[in-house]
């Protein structure tokens, strides 16, 4: 208990330094740029991030990443509420009411009322991140080879099989990870396996570049094959970005509530922030005392929606530090940010690598912090950001994602990877198949290892 | 619900990538085979589990096409020219360098895709700068030269 108190203080203390203070700014903004961009998601800004983290010490890398997470998981509220498109699929329950707010004048509350929301919903979420992961961190400890290998095969089924339409298809989409993995050398003796001659593959497919693939790639592809519309005006608002101690002291029961939903949701694999905004939505119009104000702009619909979602950050990232089980798309890129450093997720990160999982979480503390007051400053500008047309964003993004993958190894051979499974992530989206699965067996091959020994 | 006919194309991917695995591993050792061969049947078994629920589901429901789905505001004319644009910067990028590669592709992505003249010098000028910045400068990425820059 002493010892990890200790590790917490040290986090903070290491976590405050100016590198990771910058590190959590940076990772903020551009998270919040990403997320009120309808069309990009989170976890296409965290796998577009992933090649910048590459030198960097591996908590601030983490940080970065978990920064951008955050702010992209806040960032789809502000175009939901100023233009009635939510930024990810995580803020579509806020347009609901936010945009309502919106058409009647009260566009800074509804932001003020989404920055606070997810500032507490994230900050309430470190609390589980904190005791939980933990104690199921000390429960892995004890798992052999067999323990791991099971572990492997429940971390397949539960992704695949929960979060996609079709639980057979999502476990045809985690097959075909488990086929991808098997490219590279032998890790027990060393056979060249599926390297059809290229020198390249011999460490198996670059976990990056198949995260960019998936993620951003595919992303590209989909915006690229549908009618460019102009997006809306975002709405100009007067009215301040605060919210009076009445209307906190309103919103109170509802975070807290929401913060409940959202941390189950978020620690359960296979759900995500987009199920727990509804959730949390509902949720706040059923225990609302005014009930009237739902579906006319009710504050206490913006902060369920908001509450929840963020909170499923802090959850979410539990079974994926703890047990290597990745809940959804980012948290799966994530596990990828860990693999790039070297790390491999499980009970390591709380014995050998303490000190760095420690920094990290201080630092996912400290990024809600700065969310907030990102969020309430900046507001104004990220509204307009949101009006980014797609015809700029596809060729930027494509530009990004080739450099991404080039700087790895400065090879042009992982480019190609990247657009292959760029090519592979649009048609499995296409076709309703689960790319986080994929991302997941084929870049993080625990149960292969287990079962090898 | 009905079946697909457009998850009949899926069948047949997950069937080929089976098979092109499976011929690839006749050149393996038998002890370095085992863990492939394992993969390649799960996905075969699994996609056959599919395709009988396919069936079961086209015999009691019915057949729907499932690409007026799939496809629901596809413009082929766009996606393909944004694909071949994609190709052809992968390829300019050997020749002429990243730079000056880059700013071709996304000039003929601005001008293809209708961008204002403004907005357009801004997102290169910007990209250009935070590649130079990011890449070049902090992460000390050597990019391609060709034969330009």
């Amino acid at each position: 208990m002493l010892e990890t108190l200790q590790l917490m203080g040290q986090g903070f203390i290491s976590a405050l330094s100016i590198l990771n203070l910058l590190a959590m700014i940076g990772g903020v903004a551009l998270g919040i740029v990403i997320g009120c961009l309808p069309g990009l998601s989170a976890a296409m800004g965290v796998a577009l991030m992933l090649p910048l983290t590459f030198t960097m010490p591996a908590d601030t890398g983490l940080i970065v990443l978990g920064a951008i997470y955050c702010g992209a998981i806040f960032g789809g509220s502000i175009s939901a509420i100023l233009i009635h498109t939510p930024g990810t699929p995580a803020s579509a329950a806020t347009a609901i009411e936010g945009y309502q707010m919106t058409l009647n004048g009260q566009a800074g509350k509804a932001l003020a009322t989404a920055c606070w929301s997810s500032f507490w919903g994230g900050l309430l979420s470190c609390i589980s991140l904190y005791f939980f992961a933990p104690m199921l961190a000390q429960l892995a400890l004890k798992f052999m080879s067999a323990e791991k290998f099971w572990l492997g095969i429940f971390g397949l089924t539960i992704i695949a099989g929960v979060s996609s339409k079709s639980i057979v298809k999502g476990l045809m989409s985690g097959a075909l990870g488990l086929i991808i993995s098997t490219i590279g050398l032998d890790p027990i003796d060393g056979t060249k396996r599926f390297m059809f001659g290229q020198a390249f593959l011999a460490e198996g497919i670059n976990t990056t570049c198949a995260l960019i693939g998936l993620f951003s790639m595919s992303q590209v592809f989909i915006l690229a094959e549908k009618e460019i519309k102009k997006r809306a005006k975002a709405a100009k608002f007067s009215d301040k970005i605060a919210l009076t101690k009445a209307e906190r002291k309103k919103i109170r029961p509802t975070i807290i509530r929401s913060w409940i939903i959202g941390n189950i949701i978020g620690i359960l694999p296979g759900a995500g922030a987009s199920i727990a905004c509804f959730m949390g939505y509902n949720s706040a119009k059923q225990f609302s005392k005014s009930k009237e104000e739902f579906g006319h702009g009710a504050i206490e619909g913006v902060a369920g929606s908001e509450s929840a979602n963020n909170a499923v950050t802090g959850g979410s990232l539990i079974p994926m530090l703890t047990l290597g089980i990745p809940g959804e798309s980012v948290t799966a890129v994530l596990m990828g940010g860990l693999i790039i450093q070297g790390l491999a997720p499980g009970p390591e990160l709380f014995t050998k690598h303490a000190a760095m999982t420690y920094t990290f979480f201080a630092g996912f503390v400290l990024v809600q912090f700065f969310m907030l007051a990102i969020g309430m400053i900046g507001c104004r500008g990220f509204a307009q950001i949101s009006r980014l047309s797609d015809a700029i964003l596809i060729p930027c993004v494509t530009v990004l994602c080739v450099i991404g993958s080039y700087a790895i190894h400065k090879n042009m051979s992982d480019v190609v990877v990247m657009l292959i499974f760029g090519a592979l992530g649009y048609l499995m989206r296409k076709f309703d198949l689960n790319t986080a699965a994929v991302a997941k067996r084929a870049c993080g091959a625990h149960s292969v290892s287990a079962m090898g020994t | 619900m009905k079946m697909k006919k457009t998850d009949i194309g899926v069948v047949a991917f997950m069937y080929a990538v089976c098979a092109f695995f499976y011929v690839y591993s006749f050149d393996l050792s038998e002890s370095s085979k085992s863990y492939p061969i394992f993969t390649i049947v799960l996905l075969f078994g699994l996609t056959t589990l599919y395709l009988i629920q396919m069936i079961i589901a086209a015999k009691k429901y019915g057949v729907e096409s499932g690409a007026d789905k799939v496809f629901a505001g596809f413009l082929p004319k766009q996606f393909i020219l944004s694909l071949v644009l994609t190709i052809v910067y992968f390829f300019l990028i050997k020749y002429l360098g990243f730079f000056t590669a880059t700013t071709l592709f996304m000039i003929a992505s601005f001008i293809y895709l209708k961008v204002p003249v403004l907005h357009s010098v801004i997102a290169l000028v910007s990209m250009d700068l935070l590649i130079y910045l990011a890449f070049v400068l902090f992460l000390g990425v050597r990019l391609p030269a060709g034969i330009l820059i």
